[in-house]
């Protein structure tokens, strides 16, 4: 287990520093400098040239590379020149916004779809599994920016019940008390999850089902309650935990469409405002910690399901 | 101040203009145009959307206005010297001329000019061939009880002469070989009198409208430091103006401090600064009690609400959670609505153009020598329907635009020639201009040059027979821009020309197909539409049009245009700009579009003290010390 441990972690390192020089290359391949996006149209070239010279641009692209991976090791992600600030505070800023968006919504998610695919499962083609199987499909099938805009027209416009808009506070607490404004972002991620969730959670508990050694159980005399809980139920969710795994970067990259259809401002938003201004130092630390992210989620789906099926061994 | 991108840019190109204040109304400033009404004490013009409707009876209390900021349009530079990086109307506009306005505050409500009682600075004069210019500040008070002087002018030149020392990116107006570079020496015979002596003659009209109206005043008895404790130094020597623009470039880094760094509270404008959130870029600003300009008492609080998309934007104005929000272009169907909402609602255009940029360089297919021809050039303005554009594409709500300075919002400057269409569209009268110099026109086909040569009736310098009227487009992707070069690719295909479509978004546009920025890329686009440009209130495309003009895109070169471009700005002539204007009018150096309005949508039980106090709304403008909440 350490052995693959320590393996896997060095080859996420190599991983991540492929995708850094990767993605800085393709920025510059694109965008040698942003300098002409920065200054505006009529900025005369010797403000062109001092902004280059200023920011670092009139270097070759591998010692730019050189001076941000120097930045990075001394804690230092860059200044974003689009915003004004350091990269490091927009991202502090921001983190836990994004992480209580997207944690709640996932954790909802799990609890709800979970029980539900079960639930599917035990009962499948009958009424309630025809009627929640519709609804996931159409659930699935939405854009979250669809959902989003009838949740905000049915019970913000229409309904004036809830607030059209996320909090704004930027105090995490002030944010999560605020359930009038939360409740519908939230509601609009989990929904969507719901749907993905239930389908596999049905799908993987049907498969067990059929497994001989729920034929024993049952043959035994297990009450049925006892079969599902002990001997299908964490069978059944082993592609959960990898889904789970895999959902783990969306706590860094928020949720683009729902920040920015509830006026929220997370990690998800900021990427994309920074594609549109050429945002270099925030597009790159966005792009390496995403990495580490997917990264970190792939490993910990790894070991959780070490956890979850003693079957499974790590080679 | 130059804007770029898809924006509510707008002209309107009608005889007669008119901006009305009647009845009730409090009168606006200085407008001299013939008024139009719908409503008695109401106020429109031709071409407007909605109407400002007579001023309300004053409630007497304050109360708190919240304004809509559009997405991506926070603050985030306070010091009221913008570096080229930080120049956005919303930086500038919105939050840093409401604690310090520049010493000529232009617009005037909707009307590009100068508004006098907003500029804490009386007009100049000139004397010396129009090399020294006088100016006397008004006795308006800073915020700690001091009164404005001509140092703090002196001091506000010699910070952005050593901020322009350090990179010529530190202060946005910066054209090398002009101002400051051009001054020779500056005096203060008194406590408000500053004498500017230059080195070469300007136009007086460019100098204060395009140069002096982006510099509002620093207050030199509190900001000429170099510490946030120490001692005051003499900012006339070159060192310690290097030293105090450092300090307060780093202050002005520090976001997370402008709500609480003292050096930005000392203002002379209507507002201070109280809260700044640095995450969303909300802010609060409360009544200045010093202010020493003309405003709404008691006054209100403003409050800059900043959203992360047109639709959350949309949907605060449909839930009523704000005062004065904009009007998305996706949303303009559902104006109607508005009343029903509790708002009233005024759009106009704002001041600037829309256009297809030619490159006169693209030798590909010879189009720099078909595109130096007056003739293609006149054709494919006839074949740009924008009477059409408005009606499909635009919901009706814009205006015709056929030269660099719109009819509407009204300029002083405007050409005659501007007021009306001088190539409506009609593709008959492409195809005769075509015929007539030598192409072989094939309607829906592609015409061919069969009359090669300079003289009457012939293609032109450098086009050779078999030249073919076949070229590409590529254009930004944000709408209506794509419909628009659907259509006129459409309506240049009756006439022979095919335009191949390509889309891209701006920045790489501006970057890449810029022959400038991008000489390698030359010859790989002849038009392109990136969108549009506000002109500045004197509209000069000095630095668009002129021969290597640093915001020149496709080397347009014209003797003619270089020479009245140059008029506009150092001869004393006050019609050099509307002649410069009415010769690209003419001219077509691009190919003018037209714009859409800006319309905005504000609470019914609001008024304003002056009904330019919402026009200028429209020109990205905000004045809300003249709001007031109705009884």
């Amino acid at each position: 287990m350490t052995a693959y441990l320590l393996r896997r972690i060095a080859t996420s390192f190599i991983v991540v520093i492929g995708i850094s020089i990767f993605i800085f290359l393709l920025l510059h391949a694109i965008f040698p400098t942003p300098a002409r996006v920065v200054l505006g149209l009529r900025a005369s070239s010797a403000a062109v040239a001092a902004w280059n010279k200023d920011n670092g641009f009139d270097r070759p692209w591998f010692v730019q590379y050189l001076s941000y991976v120097n930045g990075l090791i001394h804690g230092n992600l860059g200044y974003s020149w689009a915003d004004n600030q350091s990269v490091l505070s927009l991202f502090q800023e921001r983190v836990a916004r994004s992480a209580y968006l997207s944690g709640m919504a996932l954790l909802l998610a799990v609890l709800i779809a979970v029980p539900l695919g079960i639930f599917q499962s035990v009962r499948r083609n009958s009424l309630g599994d025809n009627v929640l199987t519709s609804l996931a499909f159409i659930l699935y099938s939405m854009p979250v920016f669809l959902l989003g805009l009838i949740f905000i027209q049915v019970f913000a416009l229409s309904f004036p019940l809830l607030s059209f808009e996320a909090s704004q506070s930027t105090s995490l607490l002030t944010v999560a008390l605020d359930w009038r404004a939360m409740l519908l972002p939230i509601l609009t991620l989990t929904l969507i999850s719901v749907a993905a969730f239930s389908r596999y959670m049905r799908s993987s508990s049907i498969d067990v089902l059929a497994q001989d050694y729920i034929k024993v159980a049952r043959a035994k005399g297990l009450p049925e309650r006892l079969v599902l809980t002990r001997h299908m139920v964490r069978n059944a969710s082993l592609p959960m935990v990898t889904l789970i795994g895999l959902s783990l970067p969306n706590l860094l990259a928020g949720n683009l469409v729902t920040e920015y259809l509830f006026n929220y401002q997370g990690l998800g938003l900021l990427f994309f405002n920074s594609l549109g201004k050429e945002d270099y130092p925030t597009l790159l630390a966005y792009t390496l910690i995403g990495a580490v992210f997917v990264v970190l989620g792939n490993l910990i789906a790894d070991i959780a399901l070490t956890i979850a099926d003693p079957r499974i061994r790590l080679a | 101040m130059t804007r770029f991108g898809k924006k509510h840019i707008g002209v309107l190109a009608l005889a007669v203009a008119s901006v009305t204040a009647l009845g009730a109304c409090s009168s606006s400033s200085s407008h001299t145009t013939t008024p139009t009404t719908t409503t008695p004490g109401a106020v429109t013009q031709p071409g407007s959307v909605g109407q400002i409707p007579a001023a309300g009876t004053p409630s007497g209390t304050a109360s708190s206005f919240t304004y809509a900021l559009p997405p991506g349009a926070v603050p985030n530079w306070i010091l009221p010297m913008p570096t080229a990086a930080f120049n956005s109307v919303f930086n500038v506009y919105n939050f840093e001329w409401q604690m310090w306005p520049p010493m000529y505050y232009a617009p005037d409500g909707s009307v590009p000019t100068v508004d006098a009682s907003l500029s804490p600075a009386n007009e100049p004069t000139w004397s010396n061939n129009d090399t020294t210019m006088t100016i006397t500040v008004k006795p308006w008070k800073w915020s700690n009880g001091q009164t404005l002087t001509s140092k703090d002018v002196l001091f506000t030149i010699d910070e952005i002469k050593a901020a322009l020392k350090q990179s010529p990116a530190n202060w946005a107006p910066y054209v090398p070989g002009y101002f400051p570079d051009t001054i020779s020496s500056m005096s203060t015979p008194n406590a408000s009198t500053i004498v500017i002596n230059m080195t070469k003659p300007v136009n007086p009209t460019w100098m204060v409208e395009d140069i002096l109206g982006s510099v509002p005043i620093l207050p030199s008895a509190v900001w000429a430091k170099a510490s946030a404790n120490g001692p005051i130094l003499d900012f006339t020597n070159p060192a310690n103006a290097a030293k105090i623009y450092t300090y307060l470039s780093d202050q002005a880094k520090a976001v997370d401090t402008y709500a609480s760094n003292p050096l930005w509270q000392t203002v002379d404008g209507p507002y201070k600064l109280t809260a700044f959130n640095d995450t969303t870029g909300a802010f609060t600003m409360v009544p200045n009690a010093t202010y020493s300009g003309p405003h709404a008492t008691p006054e209100s609080d403003y409050v800059g609400v900043p959203f992360t998309s047109n639709d959350a934007e949309w949907n605060a104005v449909k839930s009523g959670s704000v005062d004065f929000g904009y009007v998305p272009e996706e949303d303009v169907p559902q104006i109607p609505t508005l009343k029903s909402l509790g708002y009233n609602y005024y759009g106009l255009p704002d001041f600037g153009n829309y256009f297809v940029d030619y490159n006169f360089k693209d030798t590909s297919g010879d189009f720099n020598n078909v595109v130096n021809q007056l003739y293609f050039r006149q054709a494919m303005q006839h074949l740009e329907d924008q009477a059409g554009q408005i009606k499909a594409y635009f919901g009706g709500d814009g205006d015709p635009a056929y030269g660099p300075i719109p009819a509407y919002p009204q300029s002083p400057f405007l050409p005659s020639n501007a007021a009306t269409n001088p190539y409506p569209f009609s593709v008959s009268a492409a195809i005769s201009l075509l015929k007539a110099n030598g192409w072989t026109v094939t309607p829906n086909g592609t015409d061919t040059c069969t009359s090669a040569g300079t003289g009457s009736g012939q293609c032109g310098a450098g086009i050779p027979a078999g030249t073919k009227l076949a070229f590409n487009l590529i254009y930004n992707t944000t709408p209506p821009i794509p419909q628009q070069v659907e259509d006129l690719a459409s309506d240049a295909k009756q006439a022979g020309i095919e335009l191949s479509l390509s889309g891209s978004n701006f920045n790489y546009m501006i970057q890449n197909y810029n022959d400038a920025a991008s000489p390698a890329n030359e010859s790989k686009w002849a038009m392109e539409d990136f969108g549009g440009e506000t002109d500045s209130t004197y509209p000069t495309q000095f630095g668009f049009l002129n021969t290597g003009g640093s915001g020149q895109i496709g080397d347009y070169s014209n003797p003619t245009a270089d020479s009245l471009i140059n008029d506009s700005i150092s001869s004393s002539n006050p019609a050099a700009v509307t002649n410069e204007a009415s010769f690209f009018t003419t001219q077509d150096p691009v190919l003018w579009q037209p714009v859409l309005d800006y319309v905005w949508a504000w609470k019914s039980n609001i008024s304003a003290t002056t009904p330019t106090a919402i026009e200028n709304l429209t020109q990205y403008d905000d004045t809300p010390q003249f709001w007031y909440a109705n009884k």
